[in-house]
């Protein structure tokens, strides 16, 4: 009897973080196929070795510029055609589709790390570090995103490597002030103050205090930047400061390509269309995140 | 009512002067880059060459779409009977630009210009001789400096004479060509008062058939007709709009915003040909498209390495896909339009097996090293990096893994001239049809060092000595015989792999008239009409 009562009168109990995080999350549709699309890229991107039907490199000499299987010449063996020197189209998407996301959780996991580590030390040490910090990441904001990068590759020369890294400068004061910025505002809170009186050491403030309430921005705006990352290490590509020949980089498939725009147009669409479709798809998804990540915006 | 009339008479004037404007023929020509500067005998590209040819001429010149010399600024020349010593006599009231940069000729041509012009090149103390960098490397690389005693002025001021250290059979062709321009000395003392000697090479005053008006980088040179020796040509305005994307000049050229265009995209050709507005003209080019290596870096200074690197190049396909057949598999350094091209030569097979055993017999099994493509679209190669990268598959397969390096335009044929390169691909398009012009480029100075454009620094003895021995000789049989051993030497040796000799195409539009393909890769619109 008694026990019965009780499982009536207990209210419910609230749901765990996750599931709430997930209960709001996927009241956005659009973020949930955005989500769903980048699943699929990333399986794509870890099964391209398996699923893959050729290798990416090969050159089939005689089957050069064959259209995808819906037009007339195709060849059943590529699915999505070859390329101008016969390579298969399908296969180098797939493993374009490795490149690129690695390159954007490359950039953001980096630049994440080095802008917490910047951002928290401002705000910490305020003062001279602070300005200097500060400054410097002014400092990369006003020269344009693009011809920076391109300026850092121009010193350092055109790799995959050297991509990653002029990419993550480039995107580097974002996280900076992100961090900066809440970390500022919470150091004025009451449990902050609370926690240095009870003799809390600055790191360890710093780490497990402060940090784990900014992190909700920070979340959302790295999902952006992975977005943003493969934009601008396609860009590169495109202009041949990225990747070299003969890796399947999504942007130096497009430009490789372009002679072929008005005869072939299809081997210009399809590494075209893969940036198109993951850069979507992430920004969707950081969309949804944001909405169902930030307090003010989530619905009560 | 005075000032209704006069308003009057202006608005006709100027209805009268745009109606003129609208009738003004205007030829516009998309070409491919911007030139570097218009002296021609600084620069080495087509690029340039072409931007300087409307407003020069030369003692000599070739006709229109062939490789014959024709008299030109000289009307006449005798070369004596020990060929030692060339006569030229020059045209009378031959006029220069006038206006050009606030310059106003006060006399025609005479001896005193055409002596000028050479010794700009040739004498380091002339007062133009370090203007605007001051390198020659036509004149020197023609061997002008070794076979040169003097040009002095002749018996009255309209005749020249030119002293050889030995005869020189290609010295008329050499001499048709774009570096041996004739400029104005006057014009040159005008700037020099001036203090601005440089602009004699960015405002370029000539006797030619368009006179310059004005050039902006990357986007646009203008020409006006000029009436001189030669007479008045048959368009009005001359422009050249830079467009160096051949997508890009396809569609002005679909649009009619330009008449002619350089180098097409082979992708393109099919549609072109299709094209009820568009008269594709073709020519087989004489040029040649090669891969060289560089001697001086192990191992390419193994002969065996460099006959398995040219065993292991699949170049049937290149030909395929990268000139999509348009052009010939090249096994002789020179294009078989060429006298003296020796048909009997027998080409490398391609056999990457046999390449991988002759590498492993000279210790090459893996190999790091790179592989050089031009950034630009050249007659002789209309897609440098698809080459590349077909040949990077090609080379991986017999063990060899190579990098592909690229710089800007300028930068990479000064790297590769100073031979950074392992592997790198360039080409020549012949300048005066003779053979020696194709065979200067393996060759190397007395002193045995290799010529600037000798690419592969390599330098055979025996070669060298028949380059020279070709060179003293008139008769053009004696002449081939020794170019065809040439050919076997440089078939055994390979310092550079021969690709191919691409065909030309060049598409004009169905209203031009008069519009000859150059087998030099010159663009000439002298002749060139339009109509309306």
């Amino acid at each position: 009897m008694a026990t019965d009562t009780a499982i009536v009168t207990r209210p419910a109990a609230p749901p765990g973080p996750l599931l709430s995080f997930w209960r709001s999350f996927r009241e956005n549709r659009s973020a949930v196929l955005g989500l769903a699309v980048v699943i699929f890229i990333i399986l794509v991107a870890l099964l391209a070795p398996v699923l893959a039907p050729h290798d990416p490199l090969e050159q089939f000499k005689g089957a050069t510029k064959l259209p995808p299987f819906w037009l007339d010449g195709s060849d059943p063996r590529f699915w999505l055609g070859t390329d101008a020197v016969g390579r298969d189209m399908l296969s180098r998407l797939m493993y374009g589709a490795r490149i690129s996301l690695f390159i954007g959780l490359s950039v953001m996991s980096v630049s994440m790390v080095v802008g917490i580590t910047l951002g928290l030390a401002a705000a910490w040490f305020s003062g001279i570090i602070d300005v200097i910090i500060i400054r410097i990441m002014d400092l990369i904001m006003a020269i344009p995103s693009l011809v920076l990068a391109i300026l850092i590759i121009a010193m350092i020369g055109p790799s995959l490597t050297n991509t990653i890294i002029a990419v993550t400068i480039v995107y580097l004061p974002r996280y900076v002030r992100l961090v900066r910025a809440s970390a500022l505002a919470e150091l004025t809170k009451d449990y902050v103050t609370a926690a240095k009186v009870a003799g809390v050491r600055p790191f360890r403030l710093m780490a497990s205090t402060v940090l784990p309430n900014c992190l909700a921005p920070l979340i959302v705006q790295s999902a952006l930047g992975v977005s943003d990352a493969i934009l601008e290490a396609a860009g590169l590509g495109f202009l041949g400061l990225g990747a070299q020949p003969p890796t399947p980089e999504w942007g130096a498939m497009l430009a490789d390509t372009r002679d072929l725009m008005q005869s072939h147009p299809w081997v210009m669409a399809f590494p075209g269309l893969a940036i198109l479709m993951t850069v979507l798809a992430i920004n969707l998804m950081g969309d949804g995140l944001r909405d169902a990540l930030d307090p003010r915006l989530k619905r009560s | 009512m005075k000032f209704v009339k006069l308003l009057g008479a202006s608005l006709l004037v100027s209805t009268m002067l745009a109606a003129g404007a609208a009738n003004a023929k205007t030829l516009v020509y998309c070409s491919e880059g911007s030139p570097e500067n218009f002296t021609p005998a600084m620069n080495t590209t087509g690029t340039s060459l072409d931007a300087a040819r409307p407003v020069y001429n030369k003692l000599v010149q070739f006709d229109p779409g062939t490789t014959t010399v024709k008299p030109a600024l000289a009307e006449s020349y005798e070369i004596s009977a020990d060929g030692m010593t060339i006569t030229f006599h020059l045209r009378k009231g031959v006029k220069f630009h006038s206006g050009v940069n606030g310059f106003t000729p006060t006399r025609d041509l005479t001896a005193e210009d055409v002596i000028w012009s050479f010794n700009r090149q040739w004498k380091p103390d002339h007062p133009y001789a370090k203007v605007s960098g001051g390198a020659y490397d036509y004149f020197n690389d023609m061997g002008m400096p070794d076979s040169l005693v003097s040009i002095e002025k002749g018996a009255d001021d309209l005749t020249v004479v030119m002293k050889l250290k030995e005869p020189n059979a290609p010295i008329m062709a050499n001499l048709a060509m774009d570096f041996a321009t004739i400029h104005s000395a006057e014009y040159a003392d005008y700037l020099l008062k001036k203090g601005t000697p440089e602009q004699f090479d960015q405002m370029p005053v000539g006797t030619g058939s368009f006179s310059f008006v004005d050039y902006q980088k990357d986007a646009v040179i203008r020409y006006k007709a000029f009436e001189g020796w030669a007479g008045k040509p048959k368009v009005d305005d001359l422009v050249y709009a830079i467009t160096p994307d051949p997508t890009a000049r396809y569609a002005k050229m679909k649009a009619n915003e330009c008449q002619v265009m350089i180098a097409p995209n082979p992708a393109d050709l099919e549609a072109m040909g299709k094209d009820a507005d568009i008269n594709l003209m073709s020519q087989a080019g004489l040029n040649i498209g090669y891969l060289s290596m560089n001697v001086t870096k192990p191992p390419f200074d193994k002969v065996e390495v460099r006959q398995a690197i040219a065993m292991a190049i699949d170049r049937d396909a290149i030909l395929k896909e990268v000139y999509q057949g348009a052009g010939q598999k090249a096994k002789n350094p020179i294009p078989p339009t060429i006298w003296s091209y020796d048909d009997a030569t027998v080409d490398w097979e391609y056999n990457p097996e046999k390449a991988k055993e002759l590498l492993k017999k000279n210790g090459v099994e893996t190999l790091e090293t790179d592989l050089w493509w031009m950034p630009v679209q050249r007659p002789y190669n209309p897609n440098a990096k698809r080459m590349a990268e077909m040949m990077q598959a090609d080379l991986a397969k017999v063990g060899l893994n190579a990098k592909l390096v690229s710089y800007e335009w300028g930068e990479y044929r000064k790297r590769l001239q100073a031979g950074e390169h392992q592997l790198g691909l360039l080409g020549w398009t012949g300048d005066n049809g003779d053979p020696d012009n194709f065979f200067f480029l393996a060759g190397c100075d007395k002193d045995g060092k290799p010529a600037g454009q000798n690419l592969s620094k390599w330098c055979d003895a025996t070669f060298n000595a028949d380059m020279m021995k070709a060179r003293a000789l008139t008769n053009q049989d004696e002449r081939a015989a020794i170019y065809k051993e040439m050919q076997k030497i440089h078939h055994d040796q390979l310092p550079w792999l021969n690709i191919a000799h691409s065909t030309v195409f060049e598409p004009v539009r169905k209203e031009v008239s008069g519009y000859k393909i150059s087998p030099l890769g010159a663009h000439e619109f002298q002749d060139v009409d339009i109509k309306e």
